[in-house]
């Protein structure tokens, strides 16, 4: 707890202004909780020197912050206008099938949360998939359950591969 | 007018000559062109544009513009929806978009009849609606506090309320959760709104989102009385408007007096009427019957019985006063025992330093002030809620602002404002006063901030202004204990013709005591004198001890009931009018019939008819020098804590019989420096011990990162019988 | 025809980045990296503010404001009291843009080095890079290139001995598309709710904590090493009069090879969708372009051969925008497009200002009801006039972005919307490549009940 208190400070520390930190502070609050309780907010409000009121008002207004519990692995389906034109609604139904739940839900044994993005910024390698903030790209409705098959068996934070980098690792289409 | 320079604006084809850089909005005003506006608060802050109201057309630019916060800049053409098709296209498009997703439930709407939307609508408004969706619903009106109700529905996202929380009180309670459309107006989780000045966003809201539940249902504008009164409850005397219904007060507004309380008023002063109508208020002149309690007496009996009482005790009288009362009142008790029965023994609430009188400044200064210094152990906002929003105003003006006390920006114990002040005076100060020291000395425009009981009056704060030579920019704000102090001190010396004011004797016995108001029934000081008296007169509005002992016991009326002078601390005399009636004669008539049994007159009704005009401040008086008096810094301890206290505003009669405002009490509560929680392995929302001299109480901790390490605080109404130093521990 | 034209591309930014991971700070100094910065160390500032505006490097991050004009707005480190800021914009959120985020994730030194010297020319003390919080990677990859860059000298007090000290903080943003317009950055950055603010006072006057705050685009500075290594005239010989240098394309949607291509500006699309992406797949037949990003208006097949330069698009009836192309083949319902812009839109809009707040929401009602069929003529109009009645009134821009896109759908594809209504449903019959798509809903709304009692 009062380690989270000095995370939060020493954060703020790099800031002329110690508000500035609110971000980085409810993420760390986020980290710690898993999701942001009310007491996520009154431990943010402690260390930053504002009001709980004050830091749940900022944290809403953003959409990776959660004021509800999200699960153990979070999937985010891209399904902005690059993504949905070559088939993001498929692979986001696919997934919806596998976990038997709908976006924005929460599997009941608490493993997965499905929910949908907007342009997750891999518009040229769609449809992308984010799952813990690592990026797969080129994801079609067929590999959706050799991913869950591939969460399920083992820590839930995908590698991650960098933007269009093929799956053999050379440097993608991208010429630039 | 030297200095301001002026520009030429042209507004639908009208050439106005205005002070550059005001604001277009007033410049149209002032031309008697109206720009409709919600967002629009220049109170608030800098404009912020986002309601889009005001579009209007500039020449030279495309798009319509925000009047709101555009500035008068010379040759600059305006054109309002009266003269534009692009400002008129502006206007319809915003209303029908604010309308869009508005129940229009005018007819059982509170704001109905004064509502800037309504009449809006009813001027520029579409005839009919072009939506035909659902509309945005949320759960019908929830309180967010037990004093303000919130209908969503009806909210337009003007944020004026979510603005004066952030940026006026700064309080921080009342915020915007989610983003864009669904975004809504909320407290933190279901903790109600609870701060020193919540009760301002009702006033605020341009539509009817936010309202008064104690207001709720209960009037239509046109069915009620606005009185213009001053607010009794604090030294500030806010400007207000009493809305009465069928003799009952209905509501309490703001009468914006742009040098006292900027059209601001605290929960206390805008709700705390409650305690008018309490069941248990003394509604009739009472005489004691030995051993059997009171019965009732007329009016002139009760005069009389006085009379003859006080006449009886000749010079043996003394007042107790509560500085509540109006100036003609004390007046006409000071008179009386000083004229007519030749008495100097009072007790005063306040009693100023006479030298202060010579930086009297508005307080409305605070804001220009390049350095503000607070001084002593009492918060502020608990004594004069009005000032700290100006020295909180002045802070974002860019003052700086130096607080000296225990979770001041200069820590210090408790007890040594005087000190403080003399060690600034004589500018030998040690290291964690060197900063302020040099700030003080180079500002020229400085407010002096004195909250801290002393007997002197203030009198280290005079000679720390004295040492400064404090020229015309600057003030000192010496903060009395009670609503009119001042003006019950003056009074007080004016009938003495000189003569010094003696304390009653605690030993020797006492003709008469005359008990003037609740405060001083409620003194310990008062009952031993009153249980020693051979007579006691008390006025007061509700039971007490020291009533309880009283031959004659007076209904006392309530501010709000009666006509009367009071001198705010600024030294600016105020006129209150009596919005209700209250008891059917009040003390100055009682006051007026004991005179004229003692042969002196005495006016049974001031002298001044009711308007409602903002009262001037008087000017300043001559300045005297105040030499420095050496005061030895309180000594720190290596045992235990020590204690400071403070009485909280949101204590004392009135509050407590306002049902709506209890959950604003204080809480019985510790605040702990973040040192001494850690070291003592306490977090927020512990139970605690407090305990010294045997005495012990348990309390919730609470971190206050402000205070001084060593020092805990406690509200006055939950540290009975702790002493300057305290132990905490856990259970 | 362009069958038998060589693709353009024309690498400068990433000229080296396909031989070698750039990411290291050796491989990059080997590569010539961080001499432009030495060379701007030694040079004066208005030296380079002369560079600056002689390379006619417009903005890349929507705006296309002039970079050297914009600097030249902040007063001299002599002329001000305040802190002097610099605040990189790299919350890249724009649908269809990704290539801020290829330019971190392979060339995090340009983009330090360009901030180097941004920060340099205008006197900045702190350097914000406002990061977009759902790139993580990036992030990683950024915050390593800083520590590199410190432990070198690079960044820090005295920076490599010059005397100029300034740090560079990374700031991850939390997810809001809001926090790309500039000033909305500025209040996040403050930890406020990224609500944009009304403009004057412009942020190079009073910015960040109300002091004069430079705000650029992640490729926009990333450019600048490049032009202070050939100098800005040079620079200027690239590309078109109006739009010079290069700039990274970000090509996506029903194209056979998506990407970020680097081509000289003037370059057509045709060349870019055709001749670099490989053109439409599955045999599917060209219907329209995005050329700027979702917020700009979209062109036809019939005018793919307007070149990427910011008047000849303009003269087109749009923008060059962020950068970012979007192919849509034939497959796409142009009715599910509007819908889908809009609900994106309408999900971003911040709420402060009202004709954005309440017409976007409205907006996504009448595009729901259309593309069911259920709409009346009089509702296409009406969309029309909702989209005019937020056009130009907004506070930000973001409510324009939300209005023109669907505007110009609606007139180039009219017959389509109308099929919606005559028809009474999609004429695509559930066919459609967007058919069904669904946006994000509300993240965590919550209606608040009340446990507040009233006492009577
Ligand atoms: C709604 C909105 C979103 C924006 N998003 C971005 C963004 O993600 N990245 C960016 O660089 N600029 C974005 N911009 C443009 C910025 O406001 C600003 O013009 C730009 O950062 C300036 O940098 P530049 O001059 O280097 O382009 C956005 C503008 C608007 C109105
Ligand atoms: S246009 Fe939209 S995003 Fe911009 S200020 Fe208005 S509501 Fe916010
Ligand atoms: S009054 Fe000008 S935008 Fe609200």
């Amino acid at each position: 707890m009062s380690d989270l208190y000095d995370e939060i400070r020493d954060v703020a520390a790099q800031y002329p202004v110690r508000r500035s930190a609110v971000l980085p502070a409810l993420r760390l609050a986020q980290d710690h909780y898993g999701w942001l309780p009310p007491q996520a907010f009154r431990d943010v409000a402690e260390a930053l020197e504002l009001t709980p009121a004050y830091c749940q008002s900022v944290a809403s207004f953003y959409d990776m912050f959660h004021l509800e519990p999200v699960g153990r692995c979070l999937i985010e389906v891209c399904t902005n206008i690059s993504c949905a034109l070559v088939g993001a609604q498929a692979v986001l139904e696919q997934f919806e099938n596998e976990l038997g739940i709908t976006a924005g839900q929460t599997t009941a044994d608490g493993e997965f949360t499905l929910r949908t993005v907007e342009c997750a910024g891999g518009c040229g390698w769609g449809t992308v998939v984010a799952i813990d903030h690592r990026y797969r790209e080129h994801v079609k409705a067929d590999d959706v359950g050799g991913i869950l098959s591939e969460l399920r068996g083992a820590e839930p934070v995908g590698v991650g591969r960098g933007p269009g980098v093929s799956e053999d690792g050379a440097v993608g289409d991208g010429a630039a | 007018m030297s200095g301001v320079d002026l520009v030429t604006v042209t507004i639908d084809e009208r050439e106005l000559r205005v002070p550059k850089g005001s604001g277009m909005v007033e410049a149209a005003l002032a031309a008697g062109i109206e720009i409709p506006v919600f967002c629009y608060e220049p109170r608030l802050g800098p404009p912020v544009g986002a309601c889009r109201m005001c579009l209007c057309e500039v020449e030279g630019i495309p798009k319509p513009q925000a009047a709101c916060t555009l500035t008068a800049q010379d040759g600059m053409v305006l054109r309002t929806a009266a003269t534009s098709a692009l400002a008129k296209d502006g206007q319809e498009a915003v209303l029908e978009f604010i309308l869009l997703n508005h129940p229009l439930d005018c007819p059982d709407c509170d704001k109905g009849g004064e509502c800037p939307l309504q009449d809006l609508t009813f001027r520029y408004g579409p005839g009919s609606t072009r939506m035909h969706f659902s509309k945005r619903t949320f759960d019908k009106p929830i309180p967010i506090s037990p004093l303000i109700a919130l209908d969503r529905e009806r909210c337009i996202l003007c944020y004026r309320c979510t603005r004066f929380s952030e940026g006026v009180s700064e309080d921080g309670q009342l915020v915007a959760l989610e983003r864009g459309a669904d975004s809504f107006i909320a407290t933190f989780e279901d903790e109600p709104y609870r701060a020193h000045f919540s009760g301002n966003v009702v006033e605020l809201c341009p539509v009817g989102a936010l309202t008064s539940t104690a207001y709720r249902f209960k009037a239509r504008p046109w069915e009620i009385q606005n009185v213009p009164t001053v607010c009794g409850q604090c030294p500030v005397g806010c400007n207000t408007w009493i809305s009465t219904r069928e003799g009952k007060v209905v509501r309490i507004l703001s009468r914006n007096h742009p040098e006292v309380d900027e059209g601001w008023i605290c929960d206390k002063g805008r709700f705390a009427y409650g305690h008018l109508d309490a069941e248990d208020r003394i509604s009739e002149p009472l005489r004691r019957i030995r051993r059997h309690g009171f019965e009732p007496v007329t009016f002139a009996e009760a005069a009389q019985e006085t009379a003859r009482a006080l006449r009886a005790a000749g010079s043996s009288v003394a007042v107790a006063f509560s500085g509540t009362e109006t100036v003609e009142e004390a007046e006409a008790m000071a008179r009386i025992a000083r004229e007519a029965l030749g008495s100097d023994r009072a007790i005063l609430p306040d009693d100023p330093h006479p030298a202060l009188d010579a930086w009297r400044a508005p307080l409305s200064a605070i804001r220009n002030a390049e350095v503000c210094l607070v001084l002593g152990d009492h918060p502020v906002i608990e004594r004069a809620p009005a000032v700290d929003l100006w020295l909180r105003s002045a802070r974002r003006a860019g003052a700086e602002i130096i607080t000296v006390g225990p979770t001041g920006s200069v820590q210090t114990l408790p007890g040594s404002a005087p000190a403080v002040a003399a060690e600034l005076a004589s500018g030998s100060v040690p290291e964690e006063l060197r900063e302020a020291s040099r700030r003080l000395r180079k500002a020229t425009r400085v407010a002096l901030v004195w909250s801290e009981d002393d007997p002197t009056g203030g009198r280290p704060i005079a000679a720390l202004a004295s040492a400064l030579r404090l020229g015309d920019g600057s003030g000192v704000y010496w903060i009395p204990s009670t609503p009119n102090g001042r003006g019950v001190a003056a009074a007080w010396h004016a009938a003495g013709a000189g003569r010094e004011t003696t304390p009653p004797p605690p030993e020797a016995e006492l003709g008469a005591l005359i008990v003037s108001g609740d405060r001083a029934a409620a003194d310990p000081v008062v009952l031993a004198l009153a249980e020693r008296a051979d007579f006691v007169l008390t006025s007061a509005m509700f039971m007490s001890q020291v009533a309880g002992w009283s031959h004659i016991l007076w209904p006392g009326s309530a501010y709000l009931e009666r006509a009367g002078t009071t001198v705010n601390l600024e030294g600016r005399p105020q006129r209150q009018h009596p919005a209700v009636g209250g008891p059917e004669f009040h003390e100055l008539a009682l006051l007026a019939a004991i005179g004229a049994h003692l042969g002196l007159a005495v006016d049974a009704w001031p002298s001044f008819e009711s308007s409602d005009e903002h009262a001037p401040l008087p000017a300043r008086g001559k300045a005297v020098p105040v030499p420095v008096t050496p005061t030895p810094m309180p000594a720190g301890s290596e045992e235990g804590l020590a204690l400071v206290t403070y009485e909280s505003l949101f204590s004392g009669l009135s509050v407590e019989r306002t049902p709506t405002l209890a959950f604003q009490l204080t809480e019985a509560e510790v605040e702990l420096a973040r040192a001494d929680a850690l070291a003592g392995g306490i977090s927020t929302g512990d139970t605690v011990v407090v305990s010294s001299n045997g005495s012990a109480t348990e309390l919730r901790a609470r971190i206050n990162q402000r205070l001084k390490t060593g020092v805990v605080r406690i509200p006055a109404d939950h540290a009975h019988g702790l002493g300057q130093r305290v132990e905490v521990r856990k259970p | 025809m362009t069958d038998d034209s060589t693709p353009e591309l024309r690498p400068l930014l990433f000229a080296h980045a396909q031989d070698a991971d750039l990411t290291k700070i050796d491989a990059y100094e080997r590569a010539g990296g961080y001499a432009s910065l030495r060379k701007a160390l030694t040079s004066d500032r208005e030296e380079l503010l002369e560079q600056f505006l002689a390379s006619g490097l417009r903005g890349r991050g929507g705006a296309g404001f002039p970079m050297g004009r914009k600097a030249s707005f902040l007063p001299k480190p002599d002329q001000t009291t305040k802190p002097i800021y610099l605040a990189v914009n790299a919350d890249e959120s724009e649908p269809g843009t990704f290539k801020d985020r290829e330019i971190m994730f392979r060339l995090p030194h340009a983009l330090i080095e360009g901030v180097l010297i941004a920060s340099y020319a205008i006197g900045a003390e702190i350097a914000f890079i406002y990061l977009r919080g759902e790139y993580l990677r990036e992030y990683e990859i950024v915050r390593d290139a800083l520590d590199q860059a410190r432990a070198r000298g690079l960044v820090g007090a005295n920076v490599l001995g010059s005397g100029y000290s300034v740090d560079i903080v990374l700031h991850r943003g939390a997810g809001a598309y809001i926090c790309g317009e500039e000033t909305g950055l500025l209040e996040s950055l403050e930890g406020k709710r990224g609500q944009p603010r009304s403009k004057p006072p412009f942020p190079a006057i009073s910015g960040l904590y109300a002091a004069p705050t430079l705000i650029n685009n992640v490729e926009t500075l990333a450019t600048l090493p490049a032009i202070i290594a050939m100098g800005g005239e040079e620079y200027a010989a690239i590309g078109t009069e109006s739009s010079t240098g290069t700039r990274v394309f970000s090509l996506s949607g029903n194209v056979a090879r998506g990407g970020n291509y680097e081509l000289e500006l003037g370059t057509t699309l045709r060349t870019l969708i055709y001749d670099i992406g490989g053109g439409i797949p599955n045999g599917r037949r060209l219907k329209a372009v995005i050329p700027g990003g979702s917020s700009v208006p979209v062109l036809d097949a019939s005018e793919i051969d307007t070149t990427l330069d910011f008047d000849e698009m303009a003269k087109a009836g749009s923008m060059l925008g962020s950068g970012a192309v979007i192919v849509i083949d034939d497959r796409a319902c142009m009715v599910q497009l509007g819908l889908r812009v809009a609900q994106f839109y309408q999900h971003e809009s911040c709420g402060k200002c009202t004709p954005c707040r309440e017409g976007t929401r409205w907006m996504v009602q009448l595009l729901e009801k259309l593309e069911v069929g259920e709409a009346s003529q009089g509702e296409l109009d009406l969309l029309l006039d909702v989209c005019d009645r937020i056009l130009g009134k907004c506070l930000c821009p973001l409510g324009d972005a939300a209005a023109m896109p669907i505007a110009s759908y609606v007139a180039k594809f009219r017959d389509e919307y109308q099929r919606h209504i005559e028809e009474g449903g999609c004429p695509f019959g559930g066919e459609s490549s967007l058919e069904g798509v669904m946006a994000p809903v509300a993240q965590h709304h919550r209606d608040q009940r009340s446990a507040i009692e009233v006492p009577a």
